[in-house]
């Protein structure tokens, strides 16, 4: 009674709607399908390095990331006045020389820095490059309208940064800062493309060339940006030293299985930032070399011993037990693949490790005896207990795989002297959220917690994470001293080294500051958290570094 | 596992009205179901693939521990099959074999518990929406439509996030699991509901205007006895075929979620988590992801055919 | 008729008020934008205080969605951190067509959202088309031949290509054809991206980069339509209106496209009609793996990033989109089956 026979409506409706699907489907296509001729002129007679990615940069410029990824990218298009190369020594970009006493460029109270730049430097439009840029940079950071990421060091280290003619810089510290090699002028922003912005707006955080810097300073200058594609770099013919490759291409490539997959067919010929589970697979390969980097990243366990820690932790031979009990070297050996050492301490494989500051050894039988004299003792179910209280931590990490790895075979050391342990894993968003943003680690709410620290102004040494003034509280919603360890005599040596601008005097302080984390137990190296890059045997000349990854990539060649 | 599926289901075929069995005195509508599915060669594999998994996931913890399978031994790690280890060792020398009975259990308890949350949701809005339309109608529909809105696995991504690490560690049958697990059953029923609500209420918008149904409301019948014993079985069907895809959509959501690194964390394994620990290794050791691959795939066809074989033999209009 | 739409249209407002609502909700407090601020440390603490406040995070959850609403260049707020409002807030709300800033990029979210939007629709949009014409082929045939041995071999493959899980069969994929084939000297496939540096974007290196991603997700959607289409065809054909049809004498040419498929798409449409918005979200693991630049990357990387902004765009956009498309269902279902009515 309502089967009508309508035949052609069902027709047309699945063909309109297969039409629809093709209209929707072929739309976006056209476009691009005439993109390229404007997009890539010369497309298929240049030379084209490929950098594989796994995050893409927030920002190319400096002032608005901070980001990893974006960072080792501006020795490609955004030198500053000299970068550091795979020995970690400064390689003069933008200066002409490096400060020090001997030349005058470091004052005697040791506050004022003079630096002269070098006077055939020119931005990729020809304009050159001047001391004015850098006090316009300067400027820029400091500025309240700008959101930028980070001041450090301007703010609250250096009093004023001036002018001296066109070439000469000269920066007063407020009181002698050592971190300065490493912190001052990274990058420098050209004044002629951003000035007219801040004038005609307000700020600059929204300035075309943030995403855009189609005017730079190095070998290479930034021609496009996809976005969750890739950037493209092409040769800056205004640059003092010319490079040897025509473009670099840096393909984002999210997934590092698929990265790695794409090493493997050779269609990236660096790859970056890879995961050691990985080198093994890439090194049967024949065709890339891996490159392990120190950067100054080391994996260690940081101990809570505040107040929503567990109780056993505060006691220093408890600490000193679970050093004891825990096989860094076999962790080392076995799942990092021997790529890595154990770390006595933060600052392991720079100027300021000392050879006779060595890691705790693996000593299941004294950690044992420590945790005997503690007091705790083992229950019925295995578990070491004091007064009522069970010997159980809690573990936290975030989810990178090797570190969940350890996770599980530090669970069954432990439980060989008879500690349980709790496994816990945030995210990173989570992990290394603020105490005022009711982060669990900054909150105290761990045992043992495990990643991996850089001191912030790397190479340099500097940090203040265990001092007492950066212990998180309501006074103090930001603090970053996650172990609420307090020592006001670890405080101070602290603050001497940071003062101290003579290298052997401070190597000497952070002799002393080792020897007293180490015989505190408040940090134990898990293991160097070496950088993994792997470089296409098609390429000649690449020397990575740990500091500023790409430093010569004008050096660079294709085979 | 399947025991679910069937048992309720068959139970409201049960309950459904003689008046239209086909089959004369002898066949009761549970037996012709039970004839109709036992000729539906597929869902009798996929029963006996299923009875097969779970008595090695069930079995399997009688001969090994899980103690066994959480143990590391990193010196023999990545190593492939042996005596010792009949499936090889994974990234930190665990037992692959023991892990893939404990991670079955509990990939087999996610998708199970998932689809109970999700189908209590789903039958129920959809069920009242269609049947009783109006005001009712537009408010649970808005709800389901605020829900669909969102595309279910950047829910799952969001709600993973915002209940992870939230819920503790807690013992069930005498085995300690990490809370993660709660979190993800929860998570994956809340986001996965709405297809089957929107199924139950397009044909119960269908149904209720048929000669049937209006006779039993003409004849007085009360609502919830029209849906319950008139509707609700006529819309089996659709049902049946989303709850069992449902099982096995559960299962692969765990996989994903894993795979966005938010899913069961360790020490408790999952054949999700396994499958994801396995992912960058896949041309250097295949042991790692083939079996747990291997029971994934074998338990979501299995339920499947189960699925499809209940759907056929259900439908009172099949005839065969 | 017009009076429906124009009801519905009106109710969609509290929907999308609600939806929201709740997102907003949740995703505020599913992390901290800055905790590491994508570096792999957290920022100084001073700087973290001076961001807070710039970034307006500072504020009560209900006020920074309000502001995120209606904006808040109709208040002062405090921009040198005295402590004191001082000037008039910047954001107009989306309300007002603000989508936004991105806390990562400082972006314009509309402007991110927009670059991503081709690329998704061209993914997924081919996905869909060649789904459903496979789906309908294997499904109107398994339908017409239950339990033949190529309904019971096309079943079967069906669920094995769903059963498996997509990022697993995508790097497999991948490694087959990509990395292998180009090892063995066949004829190979590229691994990432939608071109090849070298050549450029070319309408044939983008198809070339799309036919692994494309197969990868056609094996799971293709099981899940099949399926339904086959279902529904066949609780049409066992009704007894077809036999009728059927004793008549009718051709089954004209069974199947008069009577049949019609009333079978009611299934198909509520499939459709649900999944063509949701392409807009397109797909977050295979855009992953294959280093395809959709939406589903762009949310996957800014929720790692806990970026409320974009990710609120990019969720209210489907929102939007999942609206008018259940309108259009809707509106489909009457004209398919007369039966169903609206008031």
């Amino acid at each position: 009674m309502y089967t009508e026979h309508r035949p052609p409506r069902i027709r047309a409706l699945v063909f309109a709607l297969v039409l629809a699907l093709l209209v929707t489907a072929c739309a976006p296509a056209a476009p691009q399908g005439a993109a390229p001729e404007a997009a890539a002129p010369e497309a298929s007679a240049s030379s084209v390095a490929t950098i594989s990615f796994t995050q893409e940069p927030d920002s190319l410029n400096p002032l608005y990331t901070t980001m990893w990824f974006s960072g080792i990218l501006t020795d490609i298009y955004l030198v500053g006045l000299w970068n550091f190369n795979d020995a970690v020594e400064p390689t003069l970009q933008l200066a002409r020389e490096l400060p020090s006493a001997e030349n005058g460029g470091i004052s005697e109270d040791g506050r004022v820095i003079t630096v002269h730049l070098r006077e055939d430097a020119a931005w990729s439009d020809g304009e050159p490059v001047t001391a004015a840029d850098f006090i316009f940079t300067y400027e820029m950071i400091m500025d309240d309208r700008n959101m930028v990421l980070t001041r450090a060091p301007y703010d609250p280290y250096v009093e004023s940064i001036v002018a001296d003619g066109d070439y000469t810089l000269v920066i007063t510290f407020k009181e002698p800062y050592a971190p300065w090699v490493s912190s001052i002028f990274n990058y420098v922003l050209p004044k002629h493309i951003l000035a007219p912005v801040m004038e005609a707006e307000g700020t600059i955080d929204n300035a075309e060339w943030n995403r855009n810097p189609t005017v730079g300073v190095g070998p290479y200058v930034f021609t496009e940006w996809e976005s969750g594609s890739h950037i493209l770099f092409s040769r800056n013919e205004n640059h003092w030293q010319q490079a040897n490759i025509d473009r670099i291409f840096v393909r984002m490539t999210p997934d590092d299985a698929a990265q790695v997959a794409a090493i493997k067919a050779g269609d990236s010929d660096i790859g970056v930032y890879l995961s050691f589970a990985d080198v093994p697979g890439l090194q049967e390969l024949g065709t890339v070399s891996i490159i392990p980097t120190p950067s100054g990243f080391m994996e260690g366990f940081f101990f809570n011993v505040g107040e929503n820690g567990h109780p056993a932790l505060k006691d220093v031979k408890v600490r000193q037990a679970l050093a004891y009990a825990f096989n860094r070297d076999q962790i080392n050996q076995d799942l990092l693949l021997g790529l890595t050492g154990t770390p006595a301490s933060p600052w392991d494989l720079s100027p300021f490790a000392s050879p006779d500051v060595q890691p705790w050894p693996y000593d299941p039988e004294m950690a044992v005896q420590l945790l005997d004299e503690a007091g705790w003792v083992v229950g019925a179910d295995g578990i070491r207990e004091k007064d009522g209280v069970k010997l159980n931590l809690r573990y936290a990490t975030n989810m990178r795989d090797v570190r969940l790895d350890t996770q599980v075979v530090a669970q069954d050391m432990f439980r060989e002297v008879g500690i349980g342990v709790e496994l816990i894993n945030h995210p990173s968003d989570v992990f290394f959220a603020a105490y005022s943003a009711g982060g669990p680690i900054a909150s105290g709410e761990y045992d043992i917690a495990s990643w991996s620290s850089q001191p912030n102004a790397y190479p340099d040494p500097d940090t203040a994470r265990w001092t007492c003034r950066e212990i998180p509280s309501a006074e103090n919603p930001v603090g970053d001293n996650w172990s609420y360890y307090c020592n006001p005599q670890l405080d101070e040596l602290f603050d001497l080294q940071a003062r101290t601008v003579d290298l052997d005097e401070r190597i000497a302080i952070y002799g002393q500051i080792k020897q007293m984390m180490l015989d505190e137990m408040i940090w134990l190296g898990v293991w160097q958290d070496n950088d993994m890059y792997s470089v296409s045997s098609r390429l000649e000349g690449v020397r990575i570094s740990g500091v500023d990854p790409f430093w010569n990539i004008a050096d660079w060649m294709i085979k | 596992m399947t025991g679910f599926v069937t048992d309720s289901k068959t139970q409201s075929v049960l309950q459904f009205p003689a008046e239209d069995a086909q089959g004369g005195a002898v066949l009761t509508p549970g037996r012709l179901a039970w004839r109709r599915f036992r000729r539906h060669r597929m869902a009798v594999a996929g029963t006996l693939i299923m009875a097969a998994l779970l008595l090695y996931v069930i079995g399997g913890s009688f001969v090994w521990s899980e103690s066994y399978a959480n143990r590391t031994e990193t010196g023999n790690r990545l190593a492939a099959p042996t005596l010792e280890h009949p499936f090889g060792t994974d990234a930190v020398g665990r037992d692959v074999l023991a892990r893939t009975v404990y991670g079955g259990q509990i990939s087999l308890l996610i998708g199970v518990s998932a689809v109970l949350v999700s189908l209590t949701f789903g039958v129920l809005v959809g069920a009242l929406s269609g049947y009783y339309g109006g005001i009712i109608d537009s408010v649970l529909m808005r709800f389901t439509e605020a829900m669909f809105s969102i595309p279910s696995l950047f829910l799952l991504i969001v709600m993973s996030k915002f209940f992870g690490g939230r819920v503790p560690s807690f013992d069930v049958f005498g085995r300690t699991l990490s809370g993660s697990v709660i979190v993800i059953v929860g998570v994956i029923g809340l986001t996965s509901w709405m297809y089957l609500a929107r199924l139950v209420r397009a044909n119960f918008l269908s149904l209720k205007q048929r000669d049937f149904v209006l006779a039993a409301e003409c004849l007085g019948v009360r609502n919830r006895d029209v849906i319950v014993r008139h509707i609700l079985p006529n819309s089996l069907a659709p049902i049946i075929v989303a709850a069992t895809l449902g099982v096995a959509g559960a299962i692969l959501s765990e996989a994903y979620v894993s795979f966005l690194g938010l899913g069961v964390q360790p020490p408790t394994a999952s054949w999700g988590n396994m499958l994801e620990n396995a992912y960058n290794y896949l041309e250097s050791a295949p042991w790692l992801w083939f079996f747990p691959g291997l029971f994934t795939v074998l338990t979501v066809l299995s339920i499947n055919f189960i699925g499809d074989g209940l759907r056929d033999a259900l439908d009172p209009r099949t005839l065969r | 008729m017009t009076q429906y739409i124009v009801r519905r249209s009106l109710q969609a407002i509290p929907l999308l008020f609600i939806i929201s609502v709740i997102l907003f909700l949740l995703m505020s407090n599913m992390g901290d934008p800055l905790a590491t601020l994508g570096g792999r440390q957290p920022p100084r603490g001073a700087d973290r205080q001076r961001l807070e406040r710039q970034m307006g995070l500072d504020q009560p959850i209900y006020l920074q969605y309000v502001y995120w609403l209606v904006g808040n260049d109709w208040r002062k707020v405090d921009t040198n951190g005295d402590g004191e409002p001082d000037t008039n807030g910047t954001r107009r709300g989306i309300l007002r067509g603000d989508w936004g800033t991105s806390l990562v990029t400082r972006r314009p979210v509309l402007e991110m959202i927009w670059e991503r939007l081709p690329n998704t629709l061209l993914l997924m949009g081919t996905v869909e088309v060649l789904v459903i014409l496979i789906a309908l082929g294997i499904g109107i045939y398994s339908a017409l031949r239950q339990y033949s041995a190529a309904d019971n071999v096309m079943t079967a493959f069906a669920f094995i290509g769903y059963s498996m899980p997509i990022f697993w069969a995508a790097l497999m994929l991948m490694y087959i054809f990509a990395v292998n084939f180009k090892r063995w000297g066949l004829p190979y496939f590229p691994t990432v991206g939608m071109y090849d540096p070298a050549v450029g974007k070319t309408a044939s290196q983008v198809i070339w980069h799309m036919v692994l991603p494309v197969i990868s997700l056609s094996i799971t959607y293709v099981a899940v339509y099949s399926r339904h289409i086959r279902a529904s065809m066949l609780e049409v054909i066992n009704q007894d209106y077809i036999r009728t049809a059927r004793s008549k004498g009718l051709s089954n040419r004209s069974i199947l496209w008069g009577h049949a498929l019609k009333n079978a798409s009611l299934s198909l449409v509520t499939l459709i009609g649900l999944d063509l918005p949701l392409l807009l979200a397109g797909a977050v693991v295979t855009e992953r793996i294959f280093a395809w630049p959709g939406m589903g990357r762009l949310f996957l990387d800014h929720v790692e990033r806990v970026d409320v902004p974009v990710l609120m765009g990019i969720l209210m956009l489907v929102s939007v989109a999942v609206v008018v498309f259940q309108l259009l269902t809707d509106i489909v279902y009457t004209w398919l089956d007369p039966r169903i009515r609206y008031h």
